[in-house]
């Protein structure tokens, strides 16, 4: 028989009351759970990434520069062919590119690490508390942490030589612009994850697409310097839709007129679902893979 | 206690279902369980599934005990971490705080004798300093039960000795569920026994009946 407290004089509110305690007692120890779980796989995965030789974090921070300076050069190399001034434009190129390449490299990470999570991490399965989305979530997190780390750098860097428009113009905005894009990549890293748990290829297959995406998302240049049929054909990417809201928000001369938010509402909201919906299928499965 | 509800549980091979467990309900009370069986009779498996990190394909494991993981096989490690870093990885995960966490570090270095090596990455390991390493940082967690899966057998036979006075001490204040091959082991730690056989699960309330219907099994199986 089970011992109930005594909370008040009648006996039917001591069993609801009881009840709800014993509800909340237990959430919040999940909770605890959870949060511990996520906390060491997170310390992992960090660490992970400064012991396995110097040169992948060296790459993780290189890369982005790399990345703008090749497109800030191509773009100067244009320029120079037209007979141009570098900054026909009225903003700084530097900074555009800066801006759009860090949240796509967060998108493009994300779901290369997501594809791996939970192959990667099949030996932790063995401690009862580590679910495989703990892995893919603080995979997640990291990639976060990482963007904001480069973001930080990249604004000291601005601020140092005082490139023009360092501060974005609506920094709520640009901050709630990578926060759905994280939560974006949350829902088709799941699926990729669970696709690429029971089928090796699908992960190859995302590498690929990323470079290609790279190129079809409005990442190095603004929708709006491209004539409005192919504008209208590259909008279906919900990754334009990001760019546009990240560049919009930041730059003072670019608006985010072309931003459908609805369309990427759904773009988050759909495969987050399809995914979590996967996933409660096939945990069992990828645990005892 | 762990109680089994129409517990089943199959593989699929090439040859249509392989069964570990046919629809089998059982109590099982609190005590130290050795686990008997042939290779590839799904020993293993049985102690993944009452571990919960395995699952059955219908039925229900019900139980309100901790069991630890499946300790042998050293897996839970990352290769490019070290000993102690893992180590610290295991505290993390069960939410110990920084005392408890440097406490446990001290102690499974003790324990593991692993000395320099206790801080270069694990890859570096051969297997009997994993199976030291994995069996020191079991011994620092407390648990209703120990799952055990031939660990006793890491180590040269200083170590095996060691790990097998620690074990007992051990379970002095929990239970154990183990597979060994070692008869004389299972009768040392187990007060029961539960075999594997053709699908089939038998409970025994002594070791002993079960050694000895293991030896029969084995016997003609032999023939």
């Amino acid at each position: 028989m089970v011992q109930i407290k005594k909370y008040t004089h009648n006996i039917f509110l001591d069993i609801i009351l009881d009840k709800f305690e014993r509800i909340l007692l237990e959430k919040r120890s999940s909770l605890k759970i959870f949060l511990s779980v996520i906390r060491a796989l997170f310390l992992r995965e960090l660490e992970m990434r400064f012991s396995t030789g110097k040169s992948g974090l060296f790459w993780t921070f290189f890369e982005p520069f790399l990345q703008i300076f090749i497109f800030v050069a191509i773009r100067v190399a244009i320029a120079n062919s037209h007979g141009t001034s570098a900054n026909a434009t009225n903003f700084d190129f530097a900074v555009f590119m800066a801006s759009g390449f860090t949240a796509f490299n967060m998108f493009r990470h994300t779901l290369s690490s997501s594809a791996g999570a939970f192959i990667a991490n099949q030996g932790l399965f063995v401690y009862k508390q580590v679910k495989p989305i703990d892995t893919l979530i603080s995979r997640l997190l990291l990639e976060f942490f990482l963007t904001t780390i480069i973001l930080a750098i990249f604004l000291s860097i601005g601020l140092l030589f005082e490139y023009e428009n360092t501060i974005p113009q609506n920094i709520l905005m640009v901050f709630v612009s990578y926060i759905w894009l994280l939560f974006f990549s949350f829902g088709i890293g799941l699926i990729v994850g669970v696709g690429n748990a029971f089928f090796m290829s699908v992960g190859k297959f995302i590498s690929i697409l990323s470079f290609g995406l790279m190129i079809l998302s409005a990442v190095f240049f603004p929708l709006s310097s491209l004539p409005p049929a192919v504008q209208d054909i590259l909008l279906y990417n919900p990754l334009v839709h990001f760019m546009e809201m990240v560049h919009g928000y930041w730059i003072d001369e670019l608006d985010t007129s072309l931003v459908s938010y609805s369309y990427i509402t759904a773009w988050t909201i759909i495969p987050m679902f399809i995914g979590i919906w996967l996933y409660n299928k096939l945990e069992k499965r990828i645990i005892s893979l | 206690m762990i109680r089994l509800e129409n517990v089943t549980k199959y593989f699929e091979t090439k040859n249509g279902k392989k069964y570990i467990m046919k629809d089998v309900t059982l109590d099982l009370p609190n005590s130290n369980i050795g686990i008997l069986g042939r290779n590839g009779a799904g020993k293993s498996t049985l102690m993944r599934m009452l571990g919960g990190i395995e699952f059955p394909n219908s039925g229900k494991i019900i139980s309100d005990k901790t069991f630890s993981w499946p300790l042998g096989l050293g897996g839970g490690f990352v290769g490019n971490m070290s000993g102690k870093a893992n180590v610290k990885f295991v505290c993390n995960l069960f939410g110990k705080s920084k005392q408890e966490t440097n406490q446990i570090i001290e102690f499974v270095y003790d324990f593991s004798e692993l000395g320099n090596y206790f801080d270069m990455p694990i890859k570096a390991y051969s297997s009997g300093m994993r199976g030291r390493l994995g069996f020191g940082l079991s011994l620092a967690f407390d648990f209703d039960y120990m799952i055990i899966d031939e660990t006793l057998s890491v180590g040269d036979a200083r170590f095996k000795k060691k790990a097998k006075e620690a074990l007992k001490k051990k379970i002095e204040n929990c239970n154990v569920i183990l597979v060994s091959h070692e008869m004389k082991t299972l009768q040392e730690m187990c007060q029961t026994g539960l075999m594997v056989n053709d699908g089939n699960l038998t409970f025994y309330e002594d070791i002993k009946d079960g050694i000895d219907e293991y030896t029969q099994i084995n016997k003609t199986k032999g023939k």
